[in-house]
């Protein structure tokens, strides 16, 4: 209580047969706040994700969602979680209003009027078959299925991937009058660093399975007098190229 | 009065990812340099926080950040339930406290000219450029 972290990730290593995937790794996501994990292919992103979700068990350490182990109570504190996919998982057989039903069915949270205000807002019709839908159109829908529960703690995986730049600032666009509207705590994993310079309050940079760097993005910028896009390419080029 | 509507305020505003200043920053300034060149004038509204958040993308508490600055400097006022608004009378500023904050400014300017190698002739150039582009845009909007 009063643990004003919404997200702990405390010492997570993966380690899968011999390789270890992510190593050591700690870092915190103040309520209201958006983190940004940054990384290449490969860095241990996924997997790091996988664990926050509850969906993988660290081979050590802990991931803490509102105060709990989010591996022993997954069910109870991602019911207060929502997750945007890489790629949308709604089935395209059918049409964008069943997909929402399903979803309103599930959450005693769900605020329809908001959904359907949100879809009509950014275009996707209800009647039209989630296949029948723009790649950019999926995203919002997407995006909107996730806010439908009202959710505390927003996670997105690479969500403006393979968008062209109209449907990234029609996504950004509607992701910030989430936060505008309620605060909602967020972490999410990008390849869009000028995007996400923005928006993002903190970044945690994973190269070679541990976190190269964890800082608040605007203190990290006066501090050290660079955008986050050439902080970025100097931590992740080549090998052991820190200085 | 207020500015056109066919002038968007990212226009207005620029904010860079490739700056190294913060993002606040670079809004607070970009506000000022919209009232220092008459651009924004007294009473003119400025956008809400989430109208200018969602049309620069960046976070809203950013813009709420430059905003608070903003407000805090006197420049401009919020009206409960009716929006942000240039502020009517500009703030009286005590003559140690303007001395103070040019010089720090002018410390800021000087660093980065030098380290650029400039010369004082260049920056006093530039700032003479400045000046001049800020008095004679007075309401200008490209």
């Amino acid at each position: 209580m009063g643990d004003e972290a919404v997200v702990r990730v405390e010492n997570v290593s993966v380690r899968y047969n011999k390789q270890l995937v992510v190593d050591q790794v700690s870092l915190e996501v103040a309520r209201g706040s958006v983190y940004a994990l940054l990384g290449r292919n490969g860095a241990g992103k996924s997997s790091l994700m996988r664990c926050l979700l509850g969906l993988q068990k660290p081979t050590s350490g802990r991931v803490l969602v509102f105060g709990e182990d989010v591996w022993t109570h997954r069910a109870r504190l991602l019911a207060r979680a929502a997750y945007v996919p890489e790629t949308s998982d709604a089935p395209g057989t059918l049409r964008v209003r069943d997909v929402v039903a399903f979803h309103q069915s599930m959450y005693p949270t769900w605020d329809q009027a908001s959904v359907k205000a949100r879809l009509g807002r950014v275009g996707v019709s209800e009647a039209a078959m989630v296949s029948a839908l723009s790649k950019g159109q999926r995203a919002l829908f997407t995006l909107a299925l996730a806010l439908g529960s009202k959710p505390e703690l927003l996670v997105l995986d690479d969500p403006t991937l393979g968008l062209d730049v109209v449907a990234r600032n029609d996504f950004f666009s509607d992701f910030i009058g989430e936060l505008a509207d309620r605060g909602t705590t967020v972490i999410l994993t990008t390849h869009d660093l000028a995007g996400v310079e923005g928006i993002a309050d903190r970044v945690g940079i994973l190269q070679g399975s541990r976190l190269a760097l964890d800082e608040d993005v605007e203190q990290m910028k006066i501090d050290r007098g660079q955008s986050l896009e050439q902080i970025f390419t100097e931590l992740t080029r080549g090998a052991g190229g820190l200085s | 009065m207020t500015p056109p509507k066919a002038d968007p305020w990212m226009n207005r505003i620029q904010v860079l990812p490739a700056d190294p200043r913060p993002i606040w920053s670079q809004i607070e300034e970009g506000l000022r340099r919209l009232l220092a060149s008459g651009s924004l004038a007294p009473g003119d509204t400025v956008p809400s926080v989430r109208e200018l958040a969602t049309e620069l993308r960046v976070n809203p508490a950013t813009v709420s950040k430059a905003y608070q600055r903003l407000v805090g400097a006197g420049l401009m006022e919020v009206r409960r339930g009716d929006g942000t608004y240039v502020s009517a009378a500009p703030p009286a500023v005590r003559k140690s406290e303007q001395t103070r904050v040019i010089r720090q400014a002018a410390m800021n300017f000087a660093s980065v000219a030098i380290t650029h190698g400039a010369e004082l002739d260049t920056a006093r150039e530039a700032l003479d450029l400045a000046w001049d582009e800020l008095s004679n845009s007075e309401g200008g909007n490209r």
